[in-house]
């Protein structure tokens, strides 16, 4: 067993957990400024509410099933899609 | 007639296997790698290239063996029947692959230059989410807690190995397959093999481990600690009226902050985030994020378990060192588990807010699977608290925090 690192591993220790902290608050920190400059200059444009479905489509899937496939087509298609209708095969 | 049979005889390896028959000890391991990863399912997207370049590596008369350097760059090998001696880092790739063979070009040419890691970095990338650590931000921090088994651990094993070799050993402790193997090339490439194995092996057994130090650490009411109970009590401030905009400019932002605080962890941080940014952008970068998603993580991985396997050669494995990594490998990721959960015990002491231990324990890499194990645990008490989501955000920020210790152990140890 040879101790002379010791003193070197100790210093490592010090400096390596103090600078993976250190860059990860400034990361949260960076992080939660992005947030604020997206949501204050770069906010999604709200979607138009949609229109009330007629009653033969609302027939085909259930509510779930449809929030559900829009919201699939939506994180698919970065937003930029939109289901406008559903139908059986 | 005895003559033909002879040579028959020499022709095969069974010959030197008699010879050598400590070759048929790593033939088995290789068997036992196999099954673990074939049957078992222990990680077998590497754990069978890795297991198959150990077999391949350790049939006598092969030349499939990588054959490592040693301090002084040299590479001692058999050539027209005699031992030669060369410094491999004058020697040419071809002749790389004339005099060693086809294995120890793959390994020069891909491994030891440092390549396949931040190419496995950027596929990770590609498949990273960061919207959960985005959304559970303050969460980020138990990535950082979760680093302490490689500190802890690099100040045991320096009484026992060099620095640069114990700091190889220690950062299995950050729970990073890929991270491990590139600190390695970089400081102690000798030890690649055993390092690798061990690193793999404990990502594989997270679903053992991670319960083992909870259960050693934890108590039921901590345990049961609803994070979306403490969120309605206590809700956060921040909205998201952007996300997808949000998620493109992180790791532009990520890679910057890294870039200007720890230059040497930007080979894998910056791999990372590239992957993460082509995944993010959408339909225009598809066609790179499916590259970088598919064939090239791919092929990547397949080239790396094959040369990483092949390094496990008899000499280069059966040794004091290996059971050495082993064991300090264990320490490491232990300790890494418990310096994550000790953080969150700290800090439910001081806050009103409290928060479960297994977003503590995640904080270690090894994405998803250390969160979908502690997701488990904690469904174990209580059937309605689900803490994946939470636990992806230390989980996530685990691999930024295990990239930037090895860029920071490489800065001062390189």
């Amino acid at each position: 067993m040879d101790c002379q690192n010791l003193p070197e591993a100790l210093r490592l220790m010090v400096v390596g957990m103090t600078t993976v902290f250190s860059v990860l608050l400034i990361i949260i920190g960076f992080g939660k400024t992005l947030i604020w400059a997206v949501n204050k200059y770069l906010p999604e444009e709200e979607q138009p509410k949609q229109q009330a479905r007629p009653a033969a489509q609302a027939a085909v899937v259930s509510t779930d099933v449809a929030q559900a496939i829009a919201k699939a087509v939506e994180q698919l298609t970065g937003g930029k899609g939109k289901v406008e209708k559903i139908e059986k095969i | 007639m005895l003559e033909i049979l002879q040579k028959i005889y020499d022709m095969t390896a069974f010959g030197e296997l008699v010879e050598s028959p400590q070759s048929l000890i790593m033939i088995a391991l290789a068997f036992l790698l196999l099954y673990l990863g074939i049957k078992k399912q222990f990680e077998p997207l590497l754990l069978v290239p890795i297991a198959f370049g150990v077999l391949i590596a350790n049939f006598p008369g092969g030349g499939m063996g990588v054959i490592g350097a040693d301090g002084d760059g040299m590479v001692h090998f058999m050539k027209d029947g005699k031992m030669v001696a060369r410094a491999v880092y004058e020697m040419s790739l071809p002749e790389i692959a004339h005099d060693m063979g086809i294995m120890n070009f793959l390994y020069y040419a891909l491994i030891k230059s440092g390549l396949l890691p931040p190419i496995i970095f950027m596929g990770v990338g590609a498949l990273t989410d960061f919207g959960p650590m985005l959304r559970n931000l303050k969460l980020a921090i138990f990535g950082a807690g979760a680093q302490f088994g490689i500190f802890a651990v690099l100040l045991v094993a320096c009484n026992f190995f060099t620095m640069k070799e114990a700091a190889s050993l220690a950062i299995i402790g950050g729970a990073d397959g890929p991270t491990a193997i590139f600190t390695t090339i970089k400081l102690a490439p000798h030890l690649l093999g055993p390092i690798a194995i061990a690193a793999y092996s404990y990502m594989a057994l997270v679903p053992v481990i991670v319960p083992l130090v909870v259960k050693l650490t934890c108590s039921k009411k901590e345990l049961m600690i609803n994070m979306k109970e403490q969120d309605k009590k206590y809700p956060s401030k921040s909205e998201f009226k952007n996300m997808q905009a949000l998620k493109i400019i992180f790791p532009i932002a990520t890679t910057t902050v890294v870039a200007l605080i720890v230059p040497d962890a930007v080979a894998l941080v910056g791999m990372l985030m590239f992957g993460n940014l082509i995944k993010e952008i959408g339909n225009s970068t598809s066609r790179i994020f499916d590259a970088a998603s598919n064939a090239i993580m791919n092929s990547a991985t397949i080239f790396l378990g094959l040369c990483v396997g092949a390094t496990m050669t008899t000499e280069a494995f059966l040794n004091l060192q290996t059971i050495g990594i082993v064991c300090g490998g264990f320490l490491a990721f232990g300790f890494s588990i418990f310096g994550g959960i000790m953080l969150v015990k700290i800090i439910n002491l001081f806050s009103k807010k409290k928060i479960n231990p297994l977003i503590g324990a995640t904080g270690l890499s090894a994405v998803p699977m250390a969160s979908r194990v502690a997701n488990d645990i904690a469904l174990k008490y209580d059937p309605r608290n689900h803490v994946l989501n939470y636990c992806m955000s230390s989980n996530v920020s685990g691999v930024i925090g295990s990239a930037v210790a090895a860029g920071i152990l490489i800065k001062f140890l390189g």
